[in-house]
């Protein structure tokens, strides 16, 4: 009891406890706000590559494997399969409007069941908005024009059937989605919004002109894939030329500006992927001599490079592997000699694909912990050097609370309640300062880049000029999302972490009290009365 | 203070202490005997060093006496106890329950207000529980301490708010607010002036009438000590003098 009374006096009249609150609010705001960045920044790449491939993804690169109809009908077959959706993966070059020239990743995709797997819909960008997206307080979206709903609502169709009329005939033509990071077009605003801009283009005579070009309404791209015979061959390169049907953004820049989709379709034709007959040997001049041509012997079925699978939520990953291995090995008996064998064909998540990045990411995210942890656990030698100092100074005291009859034990739990009160007291507010900085961490940090670096540079420039010095640049921009795949700073903070760095912190406090406490039990009563 | 004629409230036999400074030991007590009896006023003279407060540190079990190698071992019995065979528990409860100090300097804790002062002894006595039952009467209990001590008024100020003499009077209050039978004074009046000084005197020779307590005061002041019902002078860490003899004493109880 006298603990308890003890504990509130010297909270309220002392200045050193503050110092030690302040130091474990420093240290628990710290510890989180590294932890829910970095912990962020992995779950939003792990998440983000999910919008690209589901849970699984069952892959013959380049040459691609046939009868895939047969093998996503005995996938979905399973009812702890979702869906199942063909895809073919390449790569290619990709010319945009303003002539640049990009190395892409291209899908080709059936919108419906790679919506089944990925939920890519709900990526398309450009589309009405009802309500601005949350950091969009001046309502500065082109999305919300409501004189445009008609002509997004269309455009947003376009993205979702892969097809757009053309604008001098109206006539409907297979189309491509684009990341809307690729073209360079769209400029990325603080409040994650995206303003259309026009391609600039420089003239023979020295000035500059613009195309009038939206993307989505009016712009186009020019495609060029290596195509590959059935043995992975270069056969040869076609270009074909793609109207733009959307723009998509999954929050993974390096998808954003590096990722095409087009209708399987028209990428199996263009990868000579599509059904084929094969024919006999014959004489070339038969046929135009007038005679049957070459004799059909079989059909060549079309093919994909990926089959992506969903499963139903709840199954974890590896449940998913097991099922696709062992419908797989089925659907490989079914088809011996013509599909790959079960050997080569293991189904990989999208961790598994990127494992590299994926663990780079993991140990990066642990070895930043550890450091923080480190520099945080010097908060114990703090709370350890202040409560030294404060039981120094309350020698007499102890020995006054001794003479009364309070107990070693009685003494030591007075210090460590002591330590535990401004450990929660510390905690609880460094908490709360971590949450608040993770959860505005984007508008601080375009702050610092915006405001506070030139602010800073002007400042510095100026001094430095005093000294005849040239202006300086201080640059406080942090995040570069070319470098961290991210558009924006991932700002959750998980109640779980929360937790953790709350009770942490309380424990350092008490691991700092806990040598003080220990000093001021085993103190004499009666040299203590007599400290001067 | 009346004194009453049954066994010793405390029994002190061949007391001996000795301190090490450096690698040098000092007996500071070599031997003391002392009975005192209950509601007994014993004071206790002798020049500075001659282990006053130490034998009162001993008899208050917040230090242990010396233990004998070959000689008959030191004995503080206090109520037929020997406080030597108290564990530490037991050497707590005795200090919360059964003996108040008095000491010079007050000792009060200066974060706490006048009141809170008193009642930490009972918190440390009664414990989380029992405080909490015990609360207002143990609240009513330090009012009515205070109040006779014309500290009424006074109640939620802090140390640093009161005089000497009211410090003092605060200090006796929470060595008296959880009613012991021992009350050890290490020489209360010794900072104040004489004049704040017999006053302090005499409220506390008052409320250890009213309690029936045994008082054992160190004092320098020879006018005080006559005061009380005997007097014990300590000298080279032995008693060397009784004033008041037993026989005196008893004459002295049978006028009281």
């Amino acid at each position: 009891m006298y603990q308890a009374l003890l504990t509130r006096k010297y909270l309220t009249s002392k200045i050193m406890p503050l110092l030690a609150m302040v130091a474990v609010t420093l240290s628990v705001a710290t510890v989180l706000i590294t932890w829910s960045v970095m912990g962020g920044f992995l779950k939003t790449l792990i998440s983000g590559g999910r919008t690209m491939i589901g849970d699984v993804a069952l892959a013959w690169p380049n040459v691609g494997f046939a009868h895939y109809e047969d093998l996503i009908d005995r996938l979905e077959a399973d009812p702890q399969i979702l869906a199942a959706a063909p895809v073919i993966e390449t790569f290619g070059l990709v010319t945009l409007p303003s002539g640049r020239v990009e190395d892409v990743a291209i899908k080709g995709i059936e919108p419906e069941s790679f919506d089944a797997v990925t939920g890519f819909m709900s990526t398309i960008w450009w589309k009405p908005l009802d309500e601005p997206v949350l950091k969009d307080t001046q309502r500065i979206d082109p999305r919300l024009i409501e004189e445009d709903r008609a002509v997004l609502g269309r455009i947003e169709r376009q993205g979702r059937e892969l097809r757009r009329a053309d604008p001098q005939t109206g006539r409907p033509e297979i189309a491509a989605l684009i990341g809307i990071e690729l073209t360079g077009l769209n400029r990325r605003q603080q409040s994650g919004v995206y303003l259309p801009m026009q391609p600039l283009r420089a003239t023979s005579s020295g000035a500059v002109t613009y195309d009038s070009v939206f993307m989505a309404l009016n712009g186009a791209i020019r495609i060029t894939v290596p195509g590959f015979d059935t043995q992975g061959q270069v056969i040869d390169f076609s270009t074909e030329r793609f109207p733009v049907a959307n723009e998509f953004q999954t929050g993974v820049y390096e998808i954003d500006s590096k990722t095409v989709l087009v209708p399987l379709s028209a990428l199996q034709e263009l990868l000579h992927m599509d059904e084929a007959k094969r024919v006999a040997r014959s004489d070339p001049f038969e046929e135009f001599d007038g005679g049957p041509g070459p004799e059909v012997v079989g059909i060549d079925p079309a093919r994909v490079t990926t089959v992506l699978v969903r499963a139903v939520d709840g199954v974890d990953v590896d449940a998913v592997k097991a099922i696709c291995d062992r419908v797989y090995a089925d659907f490989s008996r079914a088809h011996e000699g013509e599909v790959p064998l079960p050997l080569d064909m293991r189904p990989r998540s999208w961790e598994d694909l990127n494992a590299t990045l994926i663990g780079a990411v993991k140990k990066e995210t642990g070895l930043v912990l550890f450091i923080f942890g480190v520099i945080s656990f010097t908060t114990v030698f703090l709370v350890l050097a202040i409560f030294w100092s404060m039981v120094s100074e309350k020698t007499r005291d102890i020995g006054v609370l001794r003479a009364l009859g309070a107990s070693t034990l009685g003494v030591a739990w007075l210090w460590l309640r002591y330590g535990a009160a401004i450990g929660l007291v510390g905690a609880v507010a460094g908490v709360f300062v971590g949450w608040l900085i993770v959860t505005n961490i984007n508008p601080i940090h375009d702050w610092l880049g915006a405001d506070l670096g030139p602010g800073l540079s002007r400042a510095a420039s100026a001094v430095l000029g005093w000294f005849g010095a040239g202006p300086v640049t201080i640059d406080l921009t942090i995040w570069d999302p070319r470098v961290y795949y991210f558009v924006e700073i991932p700002r959750e903070v998980e109640p779980g972490k929360a937790a953790v760095v709350f009770v942490v912190g309380i424990l350092t406090c008490l691991l700092g009290a806990l040598i003080p406490a220990t000093r001021a039990a085993r103190m004499d009563p009666v040299r203590a009365l007599r400290f001067e | 203070m009346s004194m009453t004629s049954g066994p010793p409230i405390l029994d002190v036999t061949d007391l001996r202490k000795t301190y090490r400074l450096g690698r040098v030991d000092v007996p500071v007590l070599k031997g003391v005997d002392l009975a005192v009896r209950e509601g007994e006023w014993v004071a206790v003279l002798g020049a500075s060093g001659s282990g006053k407060s130490t034998m009162l540190h001993l008899i208050g079990g917040l230090d242990r006496p010396d233990r004998s190698r070959d000689g008959p071992a030191s004995s503080i019995r206090y109520r037929g106890r020997d406080l030597a065979g108290m564990s530490k528990g037991d050497l707590d409860a005795y200090r919360s329950g059964d003996v108040g100090f008095v000491f010079q300097f007050y000792h009060l804790l200066p974060e706490l207000t006048v009141l809170e002062n008193v009642v930490v002894g009972s918190m440390i006595r009664h414990g989380r529980l029992g405080y909490m039952r015990a609360r207002a009467g143990v609240r009513e209990r330090a009012g009515q301490i205070l109040s006779a001590f014309g500290l009424g008024d006074r109640l939620r100020h802090r140390p640093a708010e009161l005089s000497g003499g009211e410090r003092q009077r605060v200090a006796i209050a929470r060595a008296l607010i959880n009613q012991p039978r021992l009350l050890l004074a290490d020489e209360p009046t010794g900072n104040l002036d004489r004049e704040t000084g017999a006053a302090i005197l005499g409220a506390l020779v008052d409320q250890c009438r009213q309690m029936g307590l045994t008082m054992i005061m160190v004092t320098h002041d020879q006018g005080i000590a006559e005061s009380a019902d005997r007097i014990v002078h300590l000298f080279d860490g032995r008693v060397v003098e009784r004033r008041h003899a037993e026989a005196e004493g008893e004459s002295r109880a049978a006028t009281a």
